[in-house]
């Protein structure tokens, strides 16, 4: 009786434990409706560390996508890695609103998290993203650039070995 | 009874962390304090449709990211200006007089179609356009369509800047606009109203102050 009160007390702890940590980043939500016949509607939620461990676990998966990207943002990732760390501050702020007739466009952070709302005539869209988890993007991408780059300069400086011990 | 403490202990300890960890992380960053001053855009729209467009940005943040942003004429905060459009005319002399200048008023235009004034008081250079655009005469196609003359319409545009905000925007030579040095100068100067346009189809406000939303 006594082992199994102690197995459950560690199976609940480490529950909680795995809970406490899959949800620390907090929930990425994304809501999109479109309005017209037949138009798209796609919901859902993920917990923001799933997509941290999975950047850090696509090193494991082959590369050349990620790296594809990444080399596709980087001139933005100084931006988008100094706005995260800048956010950060600013836990609670609107930063920008446009309200018209048939549209309305509100960006903000709310509780260290950002949200992007979109609301038209023809579609409505929620984004949420802690914005602890846009640096670990940044930081991921970056890592992934720069693995690219040393690929490209390898493979470089492989040709120009071929090409040198051919002369 | 020692086991119950153990156990006990052994939860606490294991609830101790599990609040750890679930705190967030954002709350461990240094928040933003009230004195953050923030650079607010509004522009409003007098068309049918009544758009409103609020923009509101610490000028802190914007201070660390126009660094970062390296494009075309902006690099490193600074936008670089290219002298072949300045037809001679150097920037910093002209400045120089207007900063050793005592206060009053240095330009005054006044004519049909626009009034422009300058002037200087208390370390803020203030610019007032007033453009009047008169109604055309309608053409005859115009008049053939039944067209009316378009009516009058007035452009106001108000321009408040500190000098210490105008010096530090020339502070980084010749051909170049130091926008971060002029925004880290705008923050220390403190709450303040920047541009003022008002026409016959948007009103646009631009102004600092420390609150984080726009009125």
């Amino acid at each position: 009786m006594l082992v199994l009160a102690k197995v459950a007390l560690g199976l609940g702890a480490t529950l909680v434990m795995t809970t406490a940590y899959v949800f620390h980043e907090g929930v990425i939500r994304v809501d999109v409706d479109e309005h017209h016949r037949g138009g798209e509607h796609v919901h859902f939620w993920v917990p923001a560390t799933t997509v941290s461990a999975g950047m850090r676990l696509a090193r494991l998966a082959p590369q050349h996508l990620l790296e594809q990207a990444a080399v596709q943002v980087k001139p933005y990732l100084p931006v988008l890695r100094t706005l995260a760390t800048e956010l950060q501050k600013y836990p609670d702020a609107e930063f920008v609103d446009v309200t018209d007739p048939e549209e309305h466009v509100h960006i903000a952070t709310v509780d260290g998290k950002l949200h992007i709302d979109v609301l038209d005539d023809e579609e409505t869209v929620h984004v949420q993203v802690p914005v602890e988890t846009l640096m670990d993007v940044a930081d991921r991408l970056e890592d992934a650039a720069q693995s690219a780059g040393e690929d490209e300069w390898h493979a470089r400086h492989a040709k120009h070995s071929v090409a040198l011990a051919s002369e | 009874m020692n086991l119950s403490i153990r156990g006990f202990l052994r939860t606490a300890a294991f609830l101790a962390l599990a609040a750890c960890a679930l705190a967030p992380a954002a709350s461990l960053a240094r928040a933003a304090t009230d004195t953050d001053q923030w650079i607010h855009i509004r522009v409003t729209s007098k068309d049918a449709r009544g758009e409103v467009v609020r923009v509101n940005v610490p000028i802190e943040l914007a201070a660390k990211v126009l660094p970062a942003i390296n494009k075309d004429q902006l690099h490193d905060g600074k936008i670089r200006i290219d002298s072949a459009h300045m037809e001679d005319v150097d920037l910093h002399v002209i400045l120089d007089a207007v900063r050793t200048a005592k206060d009053g008023e240095y330009v005054t235009v006044q004519s049909n179609e626009n009034n422009v004034r300058v002037s200087k008081s208390n370390g803020v250079l203030y610019i007032y356009v007033t453009d009047k655009e008169h109604p055309k005469k309608a053409s005859k196609d115009d008049a053939a369509k039944g067209a009316k003359s378009s009516e009058s319409v007035e452009t106001k545009v108000e321009i408040k800047v500190p000098m210490k905000v105008v010096d530090a925007l020339f502070s980084a030579g010749k051909d170049e606009l130091d926008l971060v040095a002029a925004l880290r100068a705008l923050s220390a100067h403190g709450d303040t109203e920047l541009v003022t346009v008002k026409d016959a189809e948007n009103d646009v406000h631009i102004w600092i102050d420390s609150k984080n939303t726009a009125e």
